[in-house]
């Protein structure tokens, strides 16, 4: 059918969003969702909080939860604004950051195990169940907002896209495909959040954004939301007279963002009550944090004023009796936010690594160093580690200022809630000045930093089905590898290392597939087959068919894989199948594993099993 | 569903009037004497509303207005569904901001440190929860007490002429209060609530433990 819409769906580890663009008309809006606001009342709002409560049986009457596109079957789950702000009351029925479960090294995405450490009764759910969930609401909201217009919007007529963190690897990108199909979206385009960000730039700025950046440029997407902080790099050139942007590195999954700020205030502020010797409850701690969170827009917003003052209710009905005052002072908030998260270090200062203390609480990875500043010199520093493996990259930025040790943008885009305040992105600014000889970098400026990535995808989707205009070259951020057990004799008390075979590069474009040849394997037919599988952010010279001698050191092990061969009339059980590795990126931007048979066309998928430690 | 609309907006109205004059005067801190003013102008306005209440209940069925005899079951009718309406709407009220609280307490035995504390809760989360709701705009940009002319053939029910008033528009005068109006309005809408009882505007909490 032919495509009339574009749909751009952020799927947030904090909010989500989605963006329509009517290809006809051209013109992109965000929808609002319509969603739970409490008992018995719904309504729109512009973001849907990723936030899923899983009600007690008695806590609410029957049927306190319908959605008009629910009948009265449906569970009883509820997701959203009203999840989340009761949630906070009720923790251990809540349940957040799912998406980030979706990348965690240590439990199955498939496994009931949110909310995390809870004990409730009722049935829990996976981080990939969860994910479907948001999706399964957003598609709804998308099909209820256009009959509420009186216009059918029909999916098959609607491109989707999906946005996805740059950090993600292979494995969890392609659950958050599944995911989606599992939701009845259907296949999904994926695309990586900053150059999400990045198209809403290009959208924004219409025919001038070619005046603003130009070959030679490398641009830093700077994304800080709720929960993560994701960085970019995008490069333009010129190639015979044609402007290309190049996404050359993605930057870590890193487990820190506003609402990290937001706390840390609260927590200053509850110190400071203390020592005025007022006390406060655990309810009223929740109303220091909102209070905190107002107040600190309001002082960003407004170089005039001086304090902002801070008042919290207490929770029993008397608003007079009890309600305790204080005030949040500028100099306490620029040592908390700007000095605390965003403090002038220099380039070589990196993050603290993770704590490994005796008993480590199991669970989110977050970044053991609260300092964003620091993990910003990390990834500038890994990305320029990176570009030197590959002639390809390194042209490309050539001649750019910064030392052999790091690579230094010339011009950022912020996004992401937290740069909506004007002093916290002249804190990058300087930061990065500081690392350039005092030479400025250049602010790109975005507008509705928290909806930019919806907005972003649905143009980019925009893109695709009419052919015009700009697109990112990006192709996978990553390299991938297969492990295979090196033939050494046995020596007691030495464990021979893996060695890597890769056989997926970097940079591989997305709609390309290639064929390992020279490289054969035997795969017994009846026998399931496992793998290991690792993957690199920073070995952009890496040629498919290329080994590496020890892949526990230097590679980051992603997932194994699993195949299983059934007897075929041609092969029955027992028979070695000779085949070769056949790999994948579709269209779409999900990574696809084949083992494809020698001498015939015949084919078999290789699964990702999610690694357990 | 409009008729609801428009009665809530009309209370709402007056709920913006009196949170947005009495309490947007806050920045004059120290004068704890305008928070009595809010306060007392927001006694006014839960009195306004408890005679709109009066009023629409009259208007319901006769056995209603009875007391002390069983009612048969009531069928959700348009009135009723009205009143859930504005109760559920009050609910928002108290929740993001804790009006009903700050109008059902006795205020008189708190200084005004203690009310001024309390009034920025309800002015932080009232103005909040008005602002998601409704797009609220002055009717004239001008600033109060500048000279102002409305051309004849004016929206009657934007302007309320004081003083003397003869002869044919348009008429030249002070402005006194720009006024308020709003052009946009996005209220939650109340789903399968029970037709027998009004929904709650804050269910008693209790903690376990």
């Amino acid at each position: 059918m032919t495509k009339r819409f574009s749909l751009g769906i952020d799927l947030g580890t904090t909010n989500c969003a989605i963006a329509l663009t009517d290809l006809e008309a051209d013109q992109t809006e965000v929808l609002e969702v319509t969603q739970i606001l409490g008992p018995n009342r719904i309504g729109e709002r512009r973001t849907l909080p990723s936030a899923l409560y899983v009600p007690h049986r008695d806590e609410f009457r029957e049927n306190s939860f319908p959605l008009p596109w629910e009948d009265e079957t449906g569970d009883a789950r509820i997701i959203g604004h009203f999840a989340r702000e009761h949630g906070a009351l009720v923790p251990d029925r809540l349940i957040t950051s799912a998406k980030s479960w979706l990348a965690n090294a240590h439990i199955d995405p498939r496994q009931k195990s949110l909310p995390w450490g809870s004990d409730i009764q009722e049935d829990k759910l996976s981080p990939f169940e969860c994910s479907r969930r948001y999706l399964d609401h957003l598609k709804n909201a998308f099909l209820h907002a256009g009959r509420a217009q009186g216009r059918n919007r029909d999916l098959s007529e609607t491109e989707l896209v999906l946005t996805v963190p740059a950090s993600f690897d292979a494995v969890a990108r392609n659950l958050t495909a599944e995911a989606a199909e599992a939701a009845g979206l259907g296949k999904v385009i994926l695309l990586e959040e900053p150059q999400a960000a990045f198209y809403a730039w290009i959208a924004e700025a219409d025919r001038e954004w070619r005046a603003l950046i130009g070959p030679g440029d490398i641009v830093l997407v700077c994304d800080v939301g709720g929960g993560t902080t994701d960085f970019s790099l995008i490069a333009v050139s010129d190639n015979d007279g044609t402007l290309e942007l190049d996404r050359i590195s993605v930057g870590e999954h890193i487990l820190l963002g506003g609402d990290n700020m937001d706390l840390a205030l609260a927590y200053t502020l509850q110190a400071q009550l203390e020592a005025e010797g007022k006390s406060i409850d655990s309810w009223q701690f929740l109303a220091l944090v909102h209070a905190a969170s107002k107040a600190k827009v309001e002082l960003f917003d407004n170089d005039a004023l001086t304090e902002a003052p801070i008042a919290v209710p207490s929770r029993g009905s008397s608003l007079f009796a009890r309600t305790v005052s204080t005030k949040l002072e500028r100099a306490t908030l620029d040592r908390v936010v700007l000095d605390g998260f965003f403090a002038k270090t220099t380039i070589s200062d990196l993050p603290l690594g993770s704590r490994r203390a005796g008993l480590q609480e199991f669970g989110l990875p977050f970044a053991a160093d609260p300092v964003i500043s620091k993990h910003l010199a990390r990834f500038l520093v890994r990305s320029s580690a990176n570009l030197k493996n590959s002639q390809t990259l390194s042209a490309m930025v050539e001649g750019q200022p910064g030392s052999n040790e790091f690579l230094l943008p010339t011009a950022v885009l912020f996004n992401g809630g937290v740069f909506k305040s004007g002093p916290v992105r002249n804190r990058v600014l300087e930061l990065l000045a500081s690392w350039n000889q005092r030479q400025p970098v250049r602010e790109l400026r975005g507008i509705e930093l928290d909806l930019a990535v919806a907005k972003g995808a649905s143009f980019y989707g925009r893109t695709r089905v009419t052919g015009k205009g700009i697109r990112i070259k990006a192709g996978a951020a990553r390299s991938y590898y297969i492990g295979l057990e090196a033939s050494m004799p046995a020596v007691p008390g030495f464990k021979p290392p893996v060695k890597a075979l890769c056989v997926v590069p970097q940079g591989m474009q997305e709609g390309s597939e290639l064929l390992l040849e020279g490289r054969d394997f035997g795969l017994l037919t009846g026998h399931p087959a496992e793998f290991r599988f690792f993957s690199s952010a920073d070995r952009s010279g890496d040629r498919p068919g290329q080994i590496l001698p020890d892949a526990e050191r230097e590679l980051e092990e992603t997932a194994s894989l699993e195949i299983n061969l059934p007897p075929l009339p041609e092969f029955p059980a027992g028979q070695v199948v000779p085949v070769q590795i056949n790999s994948v990126v579709t269209e779409l931007g999900t990574l696809e594993l084949w083992m494809k048979h020698l001498s015939s066309d015949r084919r078999w998928k290789v699964e990702f099993q999610i690694r357990t430690e | 569903m409009p008729k609801a609309n428009l009665k809530i907006i009309s209370i709402t109205s007056c709920v913006a009037l009196a949170a947005l004059n009495a309490l947007a005067l806050f920045p004059e801190a120290g004068d704890f004497r305008v928070y009595l003013t809010g306060a007392s102008l927001a006694i006014a306005l839960g009195l306004l509303m408890a005679i709109l209440f009066i009023r629409s209940e009259k208007a319901g069925p006769e056995n209603q207005t009875e007391t002390a005899r069983p009612v048969p079951v009531p069928v959700q009718t348009a009135g009723n569904r009205e009143e859930a309406e504005i109760v559920s709407f009050l609910a928002i009220f108290q929740e993001r901001g804790r009006l009903i609280d700050f109008l059902m307490d006795d205020i008189t035995t708190y200084d005004d440190a203690q009310v001024g504390a309390a009034a920025r809760v309800v002015h932080q989360g009232c103005k909040a929860a008005l602002q998601e709701h409704f797009r609220i705009r002055p009717i004239r940009e001008e600033s109060e007490g500048s000279s102002v002319t409305i051309p004849a053939g004016y929206a009657a029910d934007e302007y309320r002429l004081i003083g003397k008033i003869s002869g044919p528009g348009a008429f030249s005068g002070t402005l006194l209060h720009h006024g308020w109006k709003t052009d946009s309005v996005n209220l939650p809408r109340l789903v399968r609530t029970g037709p027998d009882r009004l929904p709650t505007i804050a269910p008693a909490e209790i903690e376990l433990k």
